[in-house]
């Protein structure tokens, strides 16, 4: 997870991250890759943990301090703050940032039935249960990773934990739906109609899984660009903390 | 492979079991649906496969280790299997058998501190709170949102810290923070939609009656409402206990009986109207909240049969009164050492000694600031007829502060130190008010740890060096005792799945789980098919 709860008025301000990208391609982009997605010397930086904390005071001492093998700078403290304003837009939750597109128009696409994005998700308790709920997506991932799930489902381990499962019981039942878990020991899964089941493996005689996300592959071919980063725009804009809602 | 078009059909499907009424009415059972197991607050379980003679063959099961937690205080909800867990901002969805993640869902950027005393549940979803007063509704089985809705405001003071209730699809939210000057409150909520259903403040508003018990300090006098309390379907009434009048050790600023803190309240469930109110600490200087919950009860007082509802409270007394008219019945010793008053009076008025009030150089009085008793669960057994206390006898200094009053700067008008102290786990009868036995426990009082009994004739219980023991709910005997190797701060809560009972408790970090002795079975690994997409 993410803090966001900077106070600079550079963060989500565009005149200071158009700034902080001048900065970035001229300083930084050599080791962390010209989209922060790490080079040979720098590690990645929109590709984290996704659960370990970081504050735009981090890194705004990281840069001024330095780390490890990568020094110290000696900007002044605004073309500082440009930069931290540009990497949390790379690396910050998506809700937090400028994001190109219509949302309105995503909206439409989200719900519509080209997409059929919730079939599988839901978004405030509407839609489907098999995917991963979406309420927080915005508000909980940086838009090039939401931009990667959509486009490249199955890129990412991202849908680990949400393996698509036939499960066969000893006692003649079958159960479909998604794994939550699974372990040699006993497996979690989410059925077709949203229930949960607690299953052990002795009881299972025969567990069916794939090998990749069932999430559709193809909505790069599907979608013109235009209505793509409006969908990630509608998506951007999914924050518990916000005030967007499916209705 | 599954296509997505296959899980849209499906999505209509037969309607999933839900959690009604009858359901959490009835108490507990392989299911824990409700904070203190029943509404009548009795953290009673029916099931008896573990039990007094067998207690000794009780091994853990699992561990699930909550991610960065520190002292969690979650009581856990269990539904067909399913444990629900809180930490701070977060809740997790744990496998009752095999202590397996099933989902979780956090809200880091939550404003505002504390601790979260557990989850509820309702039909598909399960609740809780942030610390900063949102309510969050999700879908039980994957942790879905499906809303969440902030129903007070932190920038007044007001933060959030217990378990909500929910009875007849109304989620009963309180409030925390009465240590640092707010207008304490007991909301009903929407379970469908998370609207606000009513209100009741804890304090009067300035010319309300009530308000002539107070100084010019009445618009943050406290009265928190930060544990669940306890509810009587045929009554339909709501039992909620309130917290200190603020600030808390500086009684000077406030004078008279600062209505309604350190009190009991009698609301309506569906209008939230107060029906009745009794105080128990009238001016309190000594940070003693009325907090431990309500038992209800229906027992013979004084050869009489009543509708009881029964209070052990910080300020050294154990309370009977008539639930139905909030009339007094008595009120007995809870602890051997009382300082501040020499006993209560026939309406229920403490009698007060003199010098008592919390000074520059600090006064040595009995109980201590955490009270012969606090939040920890007590648990009434009908298959012994006792209720069960954690106790403290402990004494300490009481300072008041000369500074003025300044409302959520974290001021409290003084301050407070323990000295020594000892925890005893007391059986109290209800009938008399009087002690039947009492087991004292290892540890000098940090004492949080709550208690559950059973059909089995079993208690389950924490000490301050971190074991989860077990007595004989008849006698007080030990039967057993785990060291889990950290502190705990939470209270156990039975259950069962697949016919096997479990209990299960909190620690500072985790969530322990045990049940009886089993020989480890092999398992053999089933086909596993891999379909290529």
């Amino acid at each position: 997870m993410y803090l966001s709860d900077s106070k600079h008025p550079a963060i989500g301000n565009p005149e200071a991250i158009a700034a902080g990208t001048k900065l970035f391609m001229g300083s930084c982009a050599g080791c962390h890759g010209p989209d922060g997605g790490g080079g040979a010397r720098g590690p990645n930086l929109v590709r984290r943990s996704l659960w370990h904390p970081l504050s735009d005071e981090n890194i705004f001492a990281v840069i001024r301090n330095g780390v490890a093998d990568m020094p110290a700078t000696k900007l002044p403290d605004d073309q500082t703050w440009n930069l931290v304003a540009f990497i949390h837009s790379l690396t910050g939750p998506a809700s937090t940032n400028p994001v190109p597109g219509d949302a309105a128009a995503g909206k439409a696409i989200y719900w519509g039935a080209k997409a059929g994005c919730s079939n599988c998700h839901s978004i405030r308790g509407q839609g489907g249960s098999m995917g991963p709920d979406l309420s927080n997506i915005g508000g909980s991932r940086p838009l090039a990773v939401i931009r990667e799930s959509v486009v490249e489902p199955a890129k990412d381990l991202y849908y680990l934990g949400n393996e698509a499962a036939t499960v066969e019981l000893k006692n003649g039942q079958t159960l479909e739906g998604v794994a939550k878990n699974r372990s040699n020991y006993s497996l979690q899964l989410v059925d077709t109609k949203g229930a949960l089941h607690l299953i052990q493996m002795r009881d299972v005689k025969k567990l069916t899984v794939s090998d990749t996300t069932p999430m559709p592959t193809d909505f790069a071919k599907r979608f013109s660009r235009t209505e793509l980063r409006d969908l990630l725009a509608y998506l951007a804009k999914q924050d518990i903390r916000g005030k967007e809602s499916a209705q | 492979m599954i296509r997505p078009v296959l899980f849209a059909l499906l999505l209509t499907g037969a309607a999933v079991a839900q959690v009604n009424h009858e359901e959490i009415a009835k108490g507990a059972g392989e299911n824990w649906l409700t904070y203190a197991g029943t509404y009548a607050g009795w953290r009673y379980s029916p099931l008896q496969q573990i039990n007094a003679a067998n207690v000794r063959n009780v091994v853990p099961k699992w561990v699930y280790h909550v991610p960065g937690a520190r002292g969690l205080q979650s009581s856990p909800i269990v539904y067909q299997g399913v444990l629900y867990v809180t930490a701070p901002n977060s809740i997790y969805a744990v496998d009752g058998r095999t202590g397996r993640l099933i989902w979780r869902y956090a809200d880091p950027r939550a404003k505002a501190n504390g601790a979260n005393r557990g989850a509820a549940i309702w039909q598909d979803k399960v609740y809780f709170t942030t610390t900063d007063n949102y309510l969050v509704a999700l879908n039980r089985h994957t942790g879905a949102l499906i809303f969440n809705k902030q129903y007070a405001d932190v920038a007044k003071g007001t933060t959030s810290t217990s378990a909500p209730v929910i009875a007849k699809g109304k989620v009963i939210v309180g409030s925390s923070g009465g240590d640092g000057g707010m207008r304490g409150f007991l909301m009903a909520l929407s379970a469908d939609t998370g609207e606000e259903l009513w209100k009741t403040y804890t304090i009067p508003a300035k010319g309300e009656k009530g308000s002539e018990t107070w100084g010019d300090l009445i618009d943050w006098g406290g009265g928190a409402t930060w544990l669940s309390g306890t509810y009587d379907p045929a009554l339909n009434t709501l039992y909620w206990t309130t917290g200190n009048p603020w600030p808390d050790y500086n009684g000077s600023v406030r004078p008279g009986d600062n209505l309604y803190s350190c009190s009991l309240l009698a609301l309506d469930l569906d209008t939230g109207k107060m029906k009745w109110y009794f105080q128990f600490t009238p001016h309190d200087t000594h940070d003693w909240d009325a907090q431990s919950w309500p038992v209800l009860l229906d027992t013979e007082i004084a050869g009489k049969p009543r509708k009881a509802v029964l209070h052990a409270n910080r300020n050294g007394f154990f309370y009977a009164l008539d639930r139905v008219t909030g009339e007094f019945l008595r009120a007995t010793p809870l602890i051997d050492k009382v300082t501040w008053a020499k006993g209560i009076d026939a309406k229920g008025r403490p009698i007060e000694l003199p010098n008592i009030e919390p000074s520059a150089e600090g006064r040595w009085i009995c109980p201590s600031v955490k009270g012969a008793t606090n939040w920890m669960g007590q648990s009434y057994n009908p298959g012994t007829g006792l209720l069960y206390v954690l106790t403290l006898e402990q004494c300490g200094m009481y300072f008041r502060s000369s500074q003025q009053p300044q409302p959520m700067k974290n001021f409290s008008g003084g301050g407070a130190t323990e000295e020594g102290g000892q925890v005893i786990l007391r059986a109290l009868n209800p009938k008399t008010g009087l002690r039947v036995w009492e087991y004292p426990m290892t540890g000098l009082g940090r004492m949080w740890t709550g208690t559950v009994s059973t059909a089995g004739g079993v208690i389950f219980s924490g000490d301050d060096d971190g074991n989860l023991l077990a007595l004989d709910a008849k006698n007080g005997k030990h039967l057993w005792h785990f060291n889990v190797g950290e502190m705990l701060t939470a209270s156990p809560v039975v259950y069962s799945i697949d016919g096997k009972q479990y209990v299960a408790i909190a620690s500072a970090s985790a969530v322990f789980s045990f049940g009886l002795f089993e020989p480890a079975e092999s398992i053999t690994s089933p086909v596993i098919e891999i379909k290529k997409k």
